[in-house]
């Protein structure tokens, strides 16, 4: 099958997408001739022109603003926010206003606006252009959050994003927006809650989100050269959450270490660890254990900032740990 | 430990490098911050410092200039003084995991934040508490195999027993393993790939007969029916399924027995006919026939507590109150709300009782609670003109009335051949919990009310 980048593969799904839907625009910083920051848009300003790829000024809050309003009128704004960190200066029309409007019109209004952005540590982009945020919003009631690892699954979901009545955070790890990967040709959309097993094995029960995946493949497959059988879960949606499928594996397992680049305090661990001791307690065969990133502000310095982030052998390690247990 | 150079991503795009030159020679010692070598960009040459001190070493395949290198592809090592080297041999070049920096090298990762993944809390308690600890799936595990945990050695990190104990204790069991089995269901089991196991397991301490392994295949079977063309497989609603469950547990674990008699209601029509329009001149809810048959079925069990008991292991709970259940058909399916202390209520507060009930049967918003806790049970089927039947006991109550059409018949009263209104009652009982006379007796007495609701309506 092809290959295509990350960022390709939204990128078709996204022209697909605005060439049958005349309602779907984009808005942000550098979007329009120039392409996205992250070539997320490129190509298409010569398609569908400047009034469907609107440029914005520094103004988060109010452009955030205007695309609430264009959703409740019916159409579909695709907000590129470039780095997801700038979210936050719309934090307020997003909680109380995006998250909210469909539960107060009682459902007669729709708020199918997609909030799309680069996340996560790396190439010393430092504090303001590092963060990954989405326990915030998958804590609140209203949002769906995405977060894929690999190119095909972001071209599926970013597709079902685009059909979504829900506000949806598209959330993409810069470590992984050039990475190849293989990609079917055609429009296809894979819903969200469906968590992918991205391999399978009976010792411990793995769950990685977003660029955390590929780093626990690889210590999984150096564990396999033991006959250590570790089997790896990518949620792809932290909301909703594909529970089931991480309590079947661990039904399996009896072992879980989940594996997150964000802040451990009150994070998408914690939550699928609660949930397991809840509903799969008779199943734990040893504590539940997490690895995140450091729990500080991002440094500038490319040591130190590789010093936060779990690396494949430090996830082999907490592995040998849990099943030591 | 040997620190791997590799080709960096200098734009947010970059995804390879056009390598430019070496700016330290094989050999070389390198500070923190010197610069390494170049990368040709679109615009201009970077030149590209390293992070670590130390003895850069550039393998045989290193790259030249104007090589084009994908992005994380490694380029050469910094080695410490005397480090002996990762095996190189011609993989040097290959790109490696850009995340995992997973090379036999790169140890550095291990050793960087190791306070991070260890666990939580190094105190195990598998000491001087008695009991060792356990975890949750061994004890679940060695339910299942019969094995005694409390007499393992736990081979977790802190002395907890762990799934893996279990098993090997239970491997090492000689006895219990082997299950009971007749040769003849030893070899249907084979033959139709039943697990003995299985079966031993639901039937503990018992040998596995033949009867046993012909059950499990025909319960396979029935599992596996397919759907024939033309039919169509309607999925179970959750209402169904219980509705399923609760009367296969019923007709499976109870001993029914249906008495059946006909009652003169006569004189009960000429009193519903009264309640009609003296209730709705006054706006009153009219009861309902159930209504009556409630109120009078609530007296005759005050008089016969047997019949208002619920069958238990250890004993007979005879209730002191009467909660009546009686059968609705809504969309969903069977519902059974259940109007409480019945015998303490006056009709006119069970019939609006029973019309809030049923209407929230039908719209479905009936909690459990308003369907828990019945002491005995009607139901009426007279309005389909059905007359004896035998209704299905509702566990883990005693007996359920079922209550037929009221229709004219001509019937011999005051020894003369005249129309009666009749009506057929059907009583089901747990022979278990109460034996054929007291049964037959509760059953008279409702008959009696039935015909004489003046018995009741002063009681």
């Amino acid at each position: 099958m092809r290959e295509l980048t990350f960022v390709e593969a939204t990128l078709e799904a996204l022209d697909s997408a605005m060439a049958r839907d005349p309602s779907i625009f984009v808005v942000g910083e550098g979007i329009g001739e120039r392409g996205g920051n992250f070539n997320t848009t490129v190509g298409l300003y010569d398609k569908y022109g400047p009034e469907r790829l609107c440029d914005t000024p520094i103004s988060e809050r109010g452009f955030v603003g205007m695309c609430a309003g264009a959703a409740m009128t019916g159409t579909r704004p695709v907000v590129d926010f470039m780095f997801f960190d700038f979210i936050l200066d719309a934090f307020g029309e997003l909680v109380n206003q995006i998250a909210k409007m469909q539960y107060m019109s009682s459902g007669r209004l729709k708020m199918p606006i997609l909030l799309r952005g680069a996340i996560g540590i790396g190439h010393s982009a430092a504090t303001h252009h590092s963060g990954s945020y989405y326990p915030i919003f998958a804590h609140l009631p209203g949002f769906r959050v995405v977060v894929p690892s690999v190119p095909s699954d972001a071209k599926g979901l970013f597709a079902t994003a685009l059909q979504s009545d829900d506000p949806v955070l598209f959330l993409e790890h810069k470590s992984l927006l050039f990475n190849r990967g293989e990609v079917p040709e055609g429009e296809y959309t894979i819903p969200f809650g469906q968590a992918r097993v991205a391999r399978e094995g009976t010792d411990c029960t793995l769950v990685a989100i977003g660029s955390m995946v590929d780093k626990t493949l690889a210590a999984c497959e150096r564990l396999a050269e033991e006959g250590i059988s570790c089997e790896v879960i990518d949620p792809r949606t932290i909301a909703p959450l594909d529970m089931e499928t991480v309590l079947a594996s661990v039904h399996k397992t009896g072992r879980l270490l989940i594996v997150d680049e964000t802040f451990q305090p009150c994070g998408v661990g914690a939550e699928i660890s609660a949930q397991v001791i809840d509903r799969g307690f008779d199943d734990l065969d040893a504590p539940i254990r997490r690895l995140n990133g450091a729990h500080v502000p991002t440094p500038y310095s490319p040591t130190l900032e590789e010093a936060i982030v779990p690396e494949a052998a430090e996830i082999e390690q907490s592995i040998r740990d849990l099943l030591a247990e | 430990m040997a620190y791997e150079v590799t080709m960096p991503r200098l734009g947010w795009t970059m995804e390879e490098g056009v390598f430019g030159e070496w700016l330290k020679q094989d050999g070389d010692e390198v500070q923190a911050g010197d610069l390494l070598f170049t990368v040709e960009g679109d615009k201009a040459t970077q030149e590209v410092e390293v992070f670590e001190a130390g003895i850069l070493h550039l393998p045989a395949s290193a790259p030249a200039p104007g090589d084009v290198i994908p992005v994380g592809a490694l380029l050469g090592y910094i080695v410490q003084a005397g480090e002996s080297l990762p095996a190189e041999g011609g993989e040097a070049l290959k790109p490696v995991p850009q995340e995992g920096q997973g090379t036999p090298g790169a140890q550095a990762g291990a050793a960087k934040s190791p306070g991070q993944a260890g666990p939580a809390s190094r105190q195990g308690r598998g000491d001087g508490r008695g009991a060792p600890t356990v975890s949750p799936r061994a004890r679940h595990v060695a339910e299942e195999l019969g094995v005694d945990w409390t007499q393992l050695t736990g081979s977790g990190r802190t002395g907890r027993i762990v799934e893996r104990d279990v098993r090997a204790a239970a491997e090492m069991q000689p006895v219990g393993v082997e299950v009971d089995a007749s040769p003849v269901a030893r070899r249907l089991a084979e033959e139709a790939g039943i697990s003995l196991a299985a079966l031993a397991a639901e039937k503990p301490g018992s040998r596995i007969q033949r009867e046993d392994v012909e059950a499990a295949i025909a319960g396979r079977q029935q599992q596996t029916q397919e759907v024939e063309e033309g039919a169509e497989l309607v999925p179970h609603s959750r209402i169904r399924q219980i509705t399923a469950l609760r009367m296969a547990e019923s007709a499976h674990s109870t001993a029914p027995v249906t008495l059946t008699t006909e009652a003169d209601a006569t004189e009960l029509v000429a009193l519903r006919g009264q309640l009609k329009e003296s209730y709705a001149r006054r706006g009153l809810p009219v009861p309902s026939y159930n209504d009556i048959y409630l109120k009078l079925t609530a007296a005759a069990l005050q008089e016969h507590p047997t019949l208002n008991a619920s069958w238990r292991d250890d004993g007979l709970i005879l209730h002191r109150d009467v909660h009546i259940g009686f059968a609705v058909e809504s969309e969903q399916g069977l519902l059974a709300p259940v109007l409480r202390d019945a015998a303490a209520k006056s009709l006119r507060q069970i019939a609006a009782e029973t019309a809030s009930l049923i209407e929230g049967a039908h719209q479905g918003r009936l909690g459990n609670e308003a369907m828990q806790g019945g002491t005995f049970t009607i139901t009426n089927l007279g309005m389909y003109g059905i007359d004896a039947f035998t209704p299905i006991i509702n566990l883990p109550q005693a007996a359920i009335l079922g209550i037929g059409r009221i229709v004219c018949k001509p019937a011999v009263h005051e020894g003369a051949v005249v129309p009666r209104q009749l009506v057929a009652l059907s009583l089901t009982f747990d022979h278990r919990v109460v034996d054929g006379a007291p049964a037959a007796r509760f059953l008279n007495t409702v008959r009696e009310y039935v015909a004489e609701p003046v018995l009741w309506l002063t009681a």
